[in-house]
């Protein structure tokens, strides 16, 4: 089927969503490594990293993307820059035949060759704000938000960005692409990276060949955290559409950047503050409520009573439907109908193989 | 409503296509990391593609268990989802090499097995003759992937050296086992059900990925979430609370907390009489236990009595239960007691000297020690006092040298609290699992079920003997027993390493440093030792011996050089020397095996089948199948020491050798070794998947029924009994293993009255060794950390690093890109600014021990005065490949050698002195960077 070339993609028929909950994400990177390993392995992907979490407040990555641009101001996309190669930094490559078994002993040691590196996917992990012992940090997962309205397709020379009618995952047609890198100026999230082997763009595709055929997306089925929830947004039965429209928990990233992204978050309660002398100080959050909605915008603030207050009525032995779904008791319901085990297709053979027995 | 299926395939479209080629596989396989992660044990599936497995994914196939609690899906990390990047990394080893320069220099000749195998077959044989067996030496470790299993079968039958693989790692609770006797651990899922978690010594949100969500959702199903830690750590990030507690001071809050419980009547008296050593009676005259050896001539030196409240008379505690029946056992009040000498002492329970003890600790003051707020002391203090309370303390607390006080303290909250044997309650340690049919494999003389019979047959002999002694023992007891016997009687599988590290390692200079031990020892660290040995404490176990240098090293997964506290510097200064062959059977070239003489080349997982072993933590049995072949020429571990056997036989017939006997008293034959070592000729790699099933089911672990077929088929299989052959470490679970629930740990002793095996029977508090006295520690007590590396401004505190298990995957080239690639030290943004130094700036941290060269991470979530520097890292990753072992001096805790008192005897996996790391003291210092590099 021929791609239309025009400037306005066509809305989807239905569309996907991520929900992460930020109190239950222990940045472990299961998810990034489980998307690298499965789509960015190849020459010219090194750098490239769909999915990655870092440590809030933080730089974040590609550094300082937030200072970046793109996106939209009034319907009208946003000027924005593309990351340089520092600023994303990874794609390393280590001497381990220097060190191992070159007969130099110490006097080399295993690192990346060339330049030290700079910055990472994850370099500020752990790292923070606040200042001892009122420190606050929280980990974010990031991916391509999937944007309802993806000012990267709006701005692509080639008309090379659609979103699929099927699922409205966000999709770069490689075979259409200039690599002009219109979209990464105009991502305002920076979750579009060149591929500098081939000269294209190139951004998570919410695995939509797992999709397809009815298993979640490797972010989503190896989150050992149990903190992402993942489905159709329209899916009003379902946990993403609870969780977003009914119980407002789940918020999108920097919604003021315009682009209406698919990809929300439950944002983090933080631990108790403490005076200086050491006692409880309940009268401010340890998370600066106003850091929160720079990044979730002002409906942060309902959201946290919310959750605090269906936390108060589990605490009082009552019930709360928020509390078991956020619990997620049955992992496969967190991401209905993409509850298929992989392991279970078959591709055109009679069943799926195994290996050989001892 | 259109939520029922998933997305229709459209047509081609763009390059749709090319990433649906991707996502295409020719075969999947089981794969799990059963012995480089334990207990992970996490199912998961590799993804095969011409032959090669190009990524994992988590199997996602378990079952719920108990209705109400979250399933335990989809259990992995990242580690096991880049487990296959290792299989062609820069660092494999993929030919057997012999060292062509100076030891790890880095040159290399490639050999053949055969030369390989000739020349340490040759040194071992040569050393066998010189000086016997024990100057060789094993270290088996994670790196491999077989569970000890051939390793433990082959040394039994050639001898040598095998130091306790736990107390080289120190993952202890020493101060579990003092009170305890024992380690334990709940299952995971019963995480879940605790309505008060204090992570307290353990950082969950880096070691337990795979079931950290239990946590955060029990926190949802209204639990509340402590933290109690220096800094603010990973886990505080979804914590209610952070208990900013001043490193080294944990037992001065726990005893705090303890002082809140008790003066605010809010103990659980019933609890602490049934289940704790509280109400025993003390001699206020020698501060000892009243014991029937004080009342009776030929009455037992382990009888021991309460003040029954009904009789108002002293009474015999019994020895086979906790349970009291009409005897109500006084907490409080001084009582006199006529000897059987006819002198009249005072005596009172052990409570009574608690709560005086405890009086030093009110908030306040110990506020001023521990740092935290006396509000919040009171307010855990409290919640504790009437919650479900969990102490997630993992393996942190035994790495400080009063560490174990820290334990006791912490364990007596929960006494005070009644919070163990419940759901939703106790601790968390480690234990062994189930039984399952790799715990018989090493003594196996035939395969099939004769065999299998055979092996447990002599077992319940042995352990029956033992308790025919004690009719009023319990199982665990003789378990226990025998399991310390086997290593003291003719030779055993395991020796304490703190010989060796003191005549040979090179460690006994800085555990007589005066300044860098615990003040209260009144005598040199020499003395304690040869007063140990004296008193025949550790007889049988004292190998190798003084006059007996390790010669041969023999590496099996092991990085000892990384591991080792105080590691690389002291051992190749001291140990290395004397060594005439160290050699290294490993998949990647760590860096001990970059300082061995022949590095053999290992499969990994993956490479080879493997099986999963037991862990109540999981539950699960399960394999990981070989998805596919080694590269080069690596094999197997099953198979590298057939071959070896087969060169020591051959060689050894060569030189007229047939036997040899150990200083134990073992005899070794030569001759045959090859038929004993593989069962003439039954024993292989692959046969050993379905003989391990049959006898996991023989043992009574999994159903009957179950096949390697059924394993293939569903991926796992859960525990349906702990099996025949309990080991001290699975028996000490000591819970219900159910179909449709959690398990508790400690609940046979809460509801079927079990006593506990300590020298006691109850969860012991007071301590009445001379030495403990003498100590000042006969109660749990707050002791300085001492200044382990001098008076420096700085305390080390590290503990495992989230990006690697031990070293196994810290060069793993996917994993180093989710953080800096490089090891670092996080600090205190204040104290940073005050030295001028900047977030990744190169460091020197330096002591009186040594220096290293590290980059900072600038953080206010680490408190002044602290550095955080996770262990796993390499050596080679560091400058000079020097890193924080180099600063840390090995120091273990004298007290730890005391020994002939109940359960404070050797015994392997748990008592016995280990090296600590944490609190080291250090400076930092801004270096110039080096031109370059």
């Amino acid at each position: 089927m021929a791609l239309p070339a025009h400037d306005e993609p066509r809305p989807a028929d239905r569309q996907v969503a991520w929900v992460f909950d930020l109190n239950k994400c222990i940045g472990c990177q299961t998810c990034s490594v489980a998307c690298k390993s499965l789509w960015a392995q190849d020459e010219g992907m090194e750098y490239q990293w769909w999915c990655s979490v870092n440590t809030l407040p933080g730089r974040g990555h590609p550094r300082d993307w937030e200072t970046m641009g793109g996106g939209y101001k009034d319907g009208v996309p946003q000027p924005g820059r593309v990351p340089t190669r520092e600023e994303w930094g990874g794609g390393w490559d280590f001497n381990y035949d220097e060190v191992l078994f070159s007969g130099k002993g110490r006097s080399v040691h295993l690192q990346p060759k060339g330049e030290p590196p700079a910055w990472g996917p994850n370099w500020d992990e752990d790292q923070g704000a606040g200042e001892f012992p009122n420190a606050y940090y929280f980990y974010m997962p990031r991916l391509c938000n999937h944007c309802t309205k993806p000012v990267c397709a709006e701005v692509c020379p080639s008309g090379a960005i659609y979103k699929r009618p099927e699922d409205g995952v966000v999709l770069i047609d490689e075979t259409r692409c200039s690599g002009a890198q219109r979209c990464i100026e105009a991502c305002p999230y920076k979750k579009i990276a060149l591929n500098i082997a081939r000269n294209v763009s190139q951004s998570c595709i919410g695995c939509f060949p797992r999709l397809e055929q009815g298993v979640a997306p490797a972010c989503v089925r190896q989150c050992p955290g149990r903190a992402v929830w993942f489905g159709f947004l329209d899916d009003v039965e379902g946990p993403v559409h609870r969780l977003v429209n009914e119980w407002q928990v789940a918020l999108p990233l920097h919604a003021e950047y315009g682009t209406v992204p698919n990809v929300f978050y439950v944002p983090p309660l933080g631990a108790a503050r403490l005076n200086p002398d050491g006692s409880l100080d309940e009268t401010a959050p340890r998370i600066p409520a106003e850091y929160l909605r720079g990044l979730f915008g002002p409906g942060v603030d309902q959201a946290l009573e919310t959750l605090k207050a269906e936390m108060a009525k589990m605490r009082d032995g009552g019930t709360s439907e928020l509390m078991d779904t956020l619990i997620a008791y049955v992992w496969k319901e967190m991401f209905r109908p993409f509850d298929r085990d992989p392991a279970d297709i078959t591709w055109g053979d009679a069943a799926p193989a195994s290996v050989p027995a001892p | 409503m259109r939520s029922t299926s998933a997305v229709p395939k459209p047509a081609s479209r763009g390059s749709e296509d090319a990433y649906r080629a991707r996502w295409r596989w020719d075969k999947v396989g089981w794969v799990s990391h059963p012995n480089g992660c334990f207990p992970g044990q996490c199912l998961l599936r590799a993804y095969i593609k011409d032959g090669i497995p190009v990524r994992e994914e988590q199997a996602g196939v378990y079952e719920t268990v108990e209705p109400g609690v979250p399933d335990m899906n989809p259990m992995g990390c990242q580690k096991g989802a880049a487990w296959c990047h290792a299989l062609h990394a820069g660092e494999r080893v993929l030919h057997p090499l012999r060292r062509a320069g100076e030891r790890g220099e880095g040159k290399w000749e490639r050999i053949s097995w055969d030369a390989a195998l000739t020349e340490v077959a040759d040194a071992m044989l040569d050393t066998v003759q010189a000086e016997g067996p024990d100057a060789i030496m094993f270290e088996p470790g994670h790196g491999v992937d077989a569970f000890l299993m051939p390793i433990l079968r082959f040394k039994s039958m050639v001898g040598g050296v095998f130091l306790d693989a736990n107390a080289t790692r120190n993952d202890f609770n020493v101060g579990m086992h003092v009170t305890f006797g024992k380690f334990f651990v709940s299952s995971v899922d019963d995480y879940f059900h605790s309505d008060l978690t204090l992570i307290w010594n353990m950082n969950p949100v880096y070691t337990k990925i795979e079931v950290y969500h239990y946590i955060a959702e029990s926190r949802y199903r209204g639990g509340e979430i402590v933290l109690i830690a220096p800094d603010f750590s990973p886990s505080g990030v979804h914590a209610d609370y952070h208990l900013p507690v001043r490193p080294g001071t944990d037992a001065a809050l726990g005893l705090a907390m303890c002082h809140v419980l008790i003066n605010e009547g809010l103990y659980h008296a019933g609890f602490v009489k049934e289940q704790t050593d509280l109400p025993l009676l003390v001699r206020t005259d020698t501060r000892r236990f009243l014991r029937g050896s004080d009342l009776a001539d030929g009455a037992r030196e382990d009888q021991f009595y309460f003040f029954d409240g009904v009789s108002q008379e002293v009474a015999a505690a019994p020895l086979a239960t906790l349970e009291l029946g009409e005897l109500d056992p006084a907490l409080e009040g001084r009582y006199r007691v006529r000897l059987k000498d006819g002198q009249e002492v005072e005596v009172t329970p052990v409570f009574e000297l608690l709560k005086a003890h405890v009086a030093g600790y009110a908030p306040e003051a110990a506020s001023a020690v521990c740092g935290v707020h006396p509000d919040l002391i009171r307010m855990i203090a409290r919640k504790a006092a009437t919650k479900k309370t969990r102490l997630m303390s993992g393996l942190g607390a035994g790495k400080h040298y009063h560490g174990d006080l820290m334990e006791r303290a912490m364990s007596l909250v929960l006494a005070l609290t009644g919070n163990w044997g419940k759901k939703g309650t106790g601790s968390i340690s480690w234990d062994g699992g189930p039984s399952s049919g790799g715990a018989l494999i090493g003594a196996k003389q035939r395969l099939g079920f004769e065999g299998t019979e055979q092996v447990i047959d002599a077992i319940e002999m042995v352990r029956d003997m033992i308790k025919a002694e004690d009719p009023t023992m319990t199982d665990e007891m003789a378990v226990i027993e025998m399991e310390r016997r086997a290593t003291t009687q003719g030779g055993g599988m395991m020796v304490p390493p703190v010989f060796s590290w003191y005549y040979h390692g090179g460690w006994r200079d800085a555990w007589n440093n005066r300044q860098w031990g615990d003040p209260a020892m009144k005598r040199p660290f020499d003395q304690y030792f040869q007063e140990a040995l004296d008193r025949g404490w550790w007889q049988g176990t004292e190998r190798p011996a003084k006059d007996t240098p390790t010669r041969v090293l023999l590496q099996i997964g092991g990085n000892m050089l990384r591991q080792f506290r105080g590691g690389q510097s002291v051992l190749l200064e001291h140990f290395w020397p004397k060594l005439k062959l160290a050699v290294s059977i490993d998949y990647r070239l760590n860096t001990t095996a970059a300082y061995s003489d022949i590095v053999l080349p290992a499969a990994m997982t993956y490479e080879k089948w493997t099986p999963g072993g037991g862990s109540a933590e999981i539950m699960n049995y399960q394999f990981s199948e070989k998805v596919a072949e080694p590269p080069g020429e690596a094999k197997g571990e099953w198979e590298i020491l057939r071959l070896l056997a087969a060169k020591l036989e051959e060689r050894g017939k060569a030189r007229g050798l047939t036997e040899y006997t150990s200083a134990g008293g073992a005899v070794h034959s030569l001759d045959g070794l090859v038929d004993r070592y593989t069962m003439s000729g039954s024993l292989v790699e692959d046969k050993l998947a379905d003989e391990l099933v049959r006898d996991t089911v023989a043992l009574g672990s999994i159903p009957e029924g179950t096949t390697l077929q059924t394993m293939r088929d569903k991926g796992y299989v859960r525990f349906t009994g702990w099996g025949r052959m309990p080991t001290a470490l699975s028996i000490a679970d000591a819970g219900d293993l159910k179909p449709d629930s959690t398990m508790t740990a400690l609940q046979w002793h809460v509801e079927q009255k079990l006593p506990f095996p300590t020298l006691v029977r109850r969860a012991q508090f007071y301590i009445d060794h001379d030495w403990f006295l003498e100590a000042g520690e006969a109660l749990p007590v707050h002791k300085e950390a001492p200044l382990m590396g001098g008076d420096y401004p700085f305390v080390i505190t590290s503990g495992h690093n989230r990006w690697s298990l031990h070293s196994i995957n810290i060069t793993n080239r996917l994993l180093l890109e989710t953080h800096r690639g490089h090891p670092f030290v996080f600090m205190n943004d204040g104290d940073a600014r005050a030295r001028d130094i900047a977030d990744d700036e190169e460091v020197r941290v330096h002591n009186d021990v040594g220096s290293f060269l590290v980059r900072t991470r600038v953080t206010p979530s680490v408190r002044p005065g602290q550095l955080v520097i996770y262990n796993g890292w390499e050596p080679y990753l560091f400058r000079g490949w020097n890193g924080q072992a180099d600063v840390e001096p090995g120091m273990v805790k004298w007290l730890h050698l005391a020994g002939g008192y109940g359960h404070l005897r050797w015994s392997p996996v748990h008592y016995q002195p280990s090296q600590v790391d944490r609190l080291t003291r250090a400076d930092v210092s801004k270096v110039e960077p080096a031109k370059g590099s």
